[in-house]
């Protein structure tokens, strides 16, 4: 391949973006070996480029996308290194100086390096072995391949032993969540329930406070959050209704000429009391105020004059 | 290169923090993982998504992107630029693959960028975004679209020419021109 003695930074630009062609992709490699300025514009290049990427209309990713990276990632988990000390090693002979992974590269090469032909050769001389049967030669080897292939099963029943550790740590520190998170859930709900059934508790005492010695008056008090369309209604004092007829409590919408909302019938216990909780209501009404008639047994779908308790 | 913004000479503890997670993800912290993908998931997922045109392939690349680093943080190091900047160029660079339904063209290892910005730092990067896009909004319309169709979509300056009735001399100018000019808002 002809070298060139130069490549246009238009050319560079191209190549960054990849779309120069194999052949002229493999020429600009080949220059940018040898040129540390080439190298230097195509880096300059590549974070005009990052920049210009960040012009970008920008969208969030699903969530969904996240949660299955991670659970890829926990899949994948790694294995956490381990740093040990590093080991003195006291080399045969001095390693050339050379940089970084030339260094260590040299220190191995000198350890795997066989001796020398003639000190080998003079020690076979000197040491020589009594000759064996092949028999006498094989079965040492057997042992050692043996020795050898138990260690490498130890070696891999080790790793597993290690995984299952792990992973059983994992699914424990995952029982111990959920179990926590379900005892706040189930004492969140003991309280909730506690508190309905404190409200509706036809044995309940209800005691309404007034100021000095007046005579008791029907009242209501309703609590109503109306983005989750929620309402809670307790009332007390109020007078017995004739067997065919009951209560009916009404949402007046804060919109203007919006219809009143039945929200719900309930007739008193003998005592006056009577509440009426979370009944069902759309979403999202304000409410302007709440008014209670009187209805037939089976409700009405209007309010019937006159209103017997109302509070905005 | 950039110094006037502020954003080079030493790295400002919001990049260390870059730095930092890499480090962590190195030794499998899959907590330092999720930030980094809350940090960048967005950018790169918008770049694969402008450049792929479809959801489900843009989510295949923004998932394979930051698999890569979980893979091989050591594929990114700190000398390189920044993390942000280099996410943004490789989901473009893999969009594109998938665009053309080839293999990687190359190693994610060999991109270096000469910029740092400190992308970490939300602010500073939805400033630089805001810059950019000013930059980009002023230049010429031939240019920029020009940029535009080899950026994000991938056409050889031979396919533009083609497309554009413009000579091939005339497409590689009007790249290298918009790139420069965008560069020089930077520096000045």
């Amino acid at each position: 391949m002809s070298m060139p003695n130069n490549i246009a930074p238009e050319d560079l630009a191209l190549f960054a973006m990849q779309l120069l062609s194999k052949e002229e992709a493999a020429e600009v490699a080949a220059y940018l070996e040898r040129s540390e300025e080439a190298r230097r514009e195509l880096a300059r290049i590549q974070g005009d480029l990052a920049v210009y990427a960040h012009t970008v209309d920008l969208h969030s990713p699903p969530a969904q996308v996240r949660e299955r990276l991670m659970k890829q990632v926990a899949r994948e988990k790694k294995p956490v290194p381990i740093e040990r000390p590093a080991p003195v090693e006291t080399p045969k002979r001095a390693a050339p100086m050379h940089g970084g992974a030339n260094v260590a590269a040299s220190t191995v090469a000198a350890h795997d390096e066989p001796e020398p032909l003639i000190g080998r050769t003079s020690r076979l001389i000197d040491d020589e072995p009594p000759k064996r049967s092949a028999a006498g030669r094989v079965f040492p080897w057997v042992g050692w391949a043996v020795a050898a292939g138990l260690a490498v099963a130890g070696g891999n029943l080790y790793r597993q032993r290690d995984s299952l550790v792990q992973e059983r740590d994992n699914l424990h520190a995952t029982v111990a969540d959920q179990a926590t998170k379900l005892d706040q859930m189930t004492a969140d709900t003991a309280a909730a329930r506690q508190v309905l059934e404190t409200l509706t508790d036809t044995t309940a005492k209800r005691v309404m406070l007034t100021k000095g010695k007046t005579a008791p008056v029907p009242q209501g008090r309703a609590t109503y959050v109306a983005d989750k369309g929620a309402l809670i209604f307790t009332a007390n004092n109020l007078d017995p209704l004739p067997p065919l007829k009951t209560y009916e409590l009404w949402l007046i919408p804060a919109a203007a000429g919006g219809a009143p909302i039945p929200a719900g019938t309930f007739r008193p216990d003998e005592r006056g009391n009577a509440s009426v909780i979370l009944p069902t209501l759309p979403k999202g009404v304000e409410a302007k105020a709440f008014g209670v008639t009187i209805e037939d047994k089976d409700g009405a779908a209007t309010p019937t004059l006159p209103i017997i308790l109302v509070g905005a | 290169m950039y110094r006037e913004t502020g954003l080079v000479n030493s790295p400002p503890p919001s990049s260390q923090d870059d730095a930092g997670l890499l480090v962590l993800v190195q030794r499998g912290d899959e907590f330092a993982m999720s930030t980094l993908f809350d940090r960048y998931s967005k950018v790169v997922y918008s770049v694969a998504l402008r450049v792929l045109r479809d959801p489900a392939s843009a989510e295949d690349v923004l998932q394979e992107v930051f698999m890569q680093i979980w893979r091989n943080p050591d594929s990114f190091v700190a000398a390189r630029g920044s993390l942000g900047g280099w996410l943004a160029v490789v989901s473009r660079n893999r969009s594109i693959d998938a665009l053309r339904r080839q293999r990687p063209t190359e190693s994610v290892e060999d991109i270096a960028l000469a910029s740092n910005y400190n992308l970490a730092d939300e602010a500073e990067r939805n400033s630089m975004m805001d810059k950019a896009r000013t930059v980009i909004h002023l230049l010429p319309v031939e240019q920029r679209k020009t940029l535009e169709m080899a950026f994000f979509d991938g056409l050889t300056h031979s396919e533009i020419a083609e497309m554009t009735g413009d000579p091939l001399g005339t497409v590689k100018t009007r790249i290298r021109s918009a790139l420069m000019t965008l560069r020089k808002a930077f520096t000045v």
